[in-house]
């Protein structure tokens, strides 16, 4: 059934994109638009000459997300994208459909002598250390894949979740009325959605001993937990009818679902993930208070830069989160409640306040 | 008379062609060129032997998946619960080839198989008897088993059976002894699903035991009058579906995955049912059919590199393939085809109380 209304739904884009870019052939590409159809106008698709050094190649593969995900997959391509500008370089992905094709998908970037190749996903981590191993002059940054072992040509691309997480739960611990909020989340099979999980409940609890919260994953596998927007929105639907009143929304177009539901019902919060989701999902502003970032976009561009200039070594590099401003609700949220929350998120940051997760 | 004998042969190859053409609009009006489209499935499914091989990597289980289909059609039961089965049986083999690691290769591999074969067997054997005995229909049972056993093989992959020492929901690698290797660059599993496909041909062709099936399917008052036991055959085509479908699951563990990962075996069960409508429930038209989808499966990769696609151009082409050969009065509407010249069609299951 989902693969029928993606497959119906991919249509109709299909046919949004084709009247979109036919609108927008003549007029600059760079306004910095959420849709992944201008990024990839800006970046220009890899060239037949990638293999010339003085051609710049990025190459980048999801795991079985979606790259218009409105936040994960689609923060790192537009880093990417934004890297291969800056370089004058060229950038390409592959949406990954079946998962035994992990390594066939890096292996066709390879074989177009792409000079970098990021995989998004904690998923295909396994595939592309494999990869890296045997293609030593190549180097790749894998998203959310954190490295136990030092390879010299990965870097994982890793975030504090935790924080993000426990930043937003404090959060919603202050602004719920119903002492009741809830976390709707991607599956708890891929660890740093549990670290969201974990660091809102314990958040909440922080900042508001007597809040009950109502966590649930995604329990599909992998090929449907973040493409599961129906559920997403049922989930939220239920959190809601049993009086929750802020709920976080964190796992792909799930998530997505999840905060469209809780922003048509009145008075209730949402808060986004990964991506300032405001800009990302203009649907979700009537409830939208903030979002637990983790700043995807920043990091890969930042890491093909260090990769460029030489500087980037293996292992693990930690990315920035935080929370998203608070844009239209800035004057809904207490000025005490404000204040407070920049305190929570200095300490979390700096490790004065432990998250409770490890 | 030749041109009658190849009439059934036809449709679906009109389908296909005619949903390729559609598809190529659509891939038109997606802003890309359909010449790009056919260029990349062409070099990502058959140019050279390692795209030839993952070609039939990916038709292996869906031959595999369909015969499954095929059985229970003939026989008048629709096994929606293909997935089920297949994941059961994935699992099972990649627990057996992983925790028999010392066995020898000649006992290892058959044993792993066997194991999917008959943990593939069992979901579909309670199916077929609670229709044979309580006259519950198998379309039911076999969805709701399909939610069981997905939930129960992602709890045995990320719980009991998990890999230790890392955090993916996996279990641990099958032991070289269990392995299923490629001979001269075909994948030793398609030999296999061949193999299988004309067993199950001559099985329901050319024996009574087929025949009894095809009776029971065509009309289960007639075949009760004739003696046929209806109970048994229901259970009997039951059984050999599910066991068609957890070989299937056994093959992709040991050949293709390597163990069992939750999201690795998604949808092939239910490929299997577009495979046996699009080769019109003829065991042998299944390897044709499953090379097919296998060939547009393998070249997701190279439609988004090459044409700049996107992969679900695929599942379009598919679906509108499907939607074809299902109802065949799009197709002589669309060739102006007069009423009664073209095959018959093919009836998936019965009504609700039959």
């Amino acid at each position: 059934m989902q693969t029928k209304k993606a497959t119906f739904a991919s249509i109709a884009l299909a046919g949004l994109l084709a009247v979109s870019s036919a609108a927008t052939a003549c007029s600059s590409t760079g306004s910095g638009s959420a849709e992944p159809a201008a990024t990839a106008a800006v970046a220009k698709g890899l060239p037949g000459d990638c293999a010339s050094e003085q051609v710049f190649c990025i190459g980048l593969v999801t795991d079985v997300g979606k790259i218009d995900d409105k936040s994960f997959n689609q923060a790192a391509w537009q880093g990417a994208a934004a890297a291969a500008a800056t370089a004058d370089g060229h950038a390409e992905y592959i949406e990954t459909v079946d998962p035994k094709d992990y390594a066939k998908n890096i292996q066709s970037f390879l074989d177009r002598k792409a000079d970098v190749v990021v995989t998004v996903g904690f998923a295909i981590g396994d595939a592309t250390a494999t990869a890296a191993k045997a293609n030593p002059g190549v180097h790749f940054i894998g998203v959310d894949a954190f490295q136990a072992t030092t390879i010299p040509n990965l870097t994982g691309l890793v975030f504090n979740e935790d924080k993000a997480g426990f930043m937003a739960g404090a959060l919603a611990g202050l602004l719920t009325r119903t002492n009741v909020v809830a976390a709707v989340l991607g599956t708890d099979k891929i660890p740093p959605v549990v670290a969201f999980g974990k660091g809102w409940e314990n958040g909440a609890r922080f900042t508001n001993p007597k809040v009950k919260v109502l966590t649930t994953y995604h329990p599909g596998g992998l090929d449907v937990a973040f493409n599961d927007p129906t559920w997403g929105a049922q989930t939220a639907k239920q959190a809601l009818d049993n009086t929750a009143d802020v709920i976080f929304g964190a796992g792909g177009k799930t998530g997505n679902g999840a905060l469209l539901e809780v922003a048509r019902q009145q008075g209730a919060y949402c808060v986004g993930v990964d991506s300032d989701q405001w800009e990302t999902v203009p649907g979700a502003r009537g409830c939208l208070v903030t979002s637990a970032e983790k700043d995807i976009e920043d990091g890969v561009a930042t890491l093909i830069g260090q990769i460029r200039d030489g500087s980037i070594t293996g292992g693990n590099a930690f990315g920035q989160v935080g929370l998203a401003p608070f844009h239209d609700f800035e004057e809904k949220v207490p000025a005490a409640v404000r204040t407070k929350i920049e305190g929570i998120v200095r300490d979390v940051a700096s490790g004065k306040i432990p998250t409770g997760v490890n | 008379m030749h041109l009658d004998r190849l009439r059934p042969a036809l449709l679906p190859v009109v389908a296909v062609v005619v949903a390729m053409v559609i598809g190529a609009l659509v891939v038109l009006a997606a802003g890309a060129s359909p010449v790009a489209a056919a260029t990349a499935i062409w070099v990502a499914a058959f140019s050279g032997t390692g795209a030839i091989a993952a070609t039939l990597e990916k038709a292996t289980p869906l031959v595999f998946a369909g015969l499954a289909v095929i059985v229970g059609v003939r026989a008048g039961l629709f096994n929606i619960g293909a997935q089920g089965q297949l994941l059961l049986g994935a699992i099972t083999a990649a627990y057996a080839g992983y925790r028999l690691a010392g066995l020898p290769r000649a006992v290892h591999l058959p044993l792993c198989l066997a194991v999917g074969i008959v943990c593939g067997a069992l979901p579909a054997l309670l199916a077929g008897v609670l229709r044979a005995t309580r006259g519950v229909h198998e379309v039911i049972v076999t969805i709701m088993l399909n939610t069981i056993l997905v939930n129960l093989t992602d709890w045995l992959a990320g719980g009991p059976w998990m890999e230790q020492g890392q955090p993916v929901s996996r279990t641990p690698a099958i032991v070289g002894s269990a392995r299923m290797d490629r001979v001269a660059g075909v994948p030793v599993g398609f030999l296999l699903a061949v193999a299988m496909a004309f067993g199950v041909w001559f099985v329901l062709d050319r024996t009574t035991f087929g025949f009894r099936l095809a009776t029971v399917g065509a009309n289960r008052n007639a075949a009760h009058y004739a003696g046929i036991s209806v109970a048994g055959a229901t259970v009997a085509a039951m059984t050999l579906s599910g066991a068609l479908a957890g070989l299937g699951g056994a093959v992709e563990s040991l050949g293709v995955v390597g163990r069992f990962e939750p999201g690795f075996n998604a949808g092939l069960g239910f490929d299997g049912i577009t495979i046996a409508l699009l080769a019109r429930v003829s065991p042998r038209a299944v390897i044709p059919a499953a090379v097919l989808i296998g060939a547009l499966r393998a070249s997701s990769t190279q439609l988004q590199a090459r044409a700049r696609l996107a992969p679900e151009i695929v599942d379009v082409v598919l679906a509108l393939a499907l939607l074809l050969v299902a109802a065949p009065i799009i197709l002589r509407w669309l060739l102006r085809l007069r009423p009664g010249s073209s095959p018959t069609e093919v009836h998936l299951t019965r009504g609700w109380g039959s």
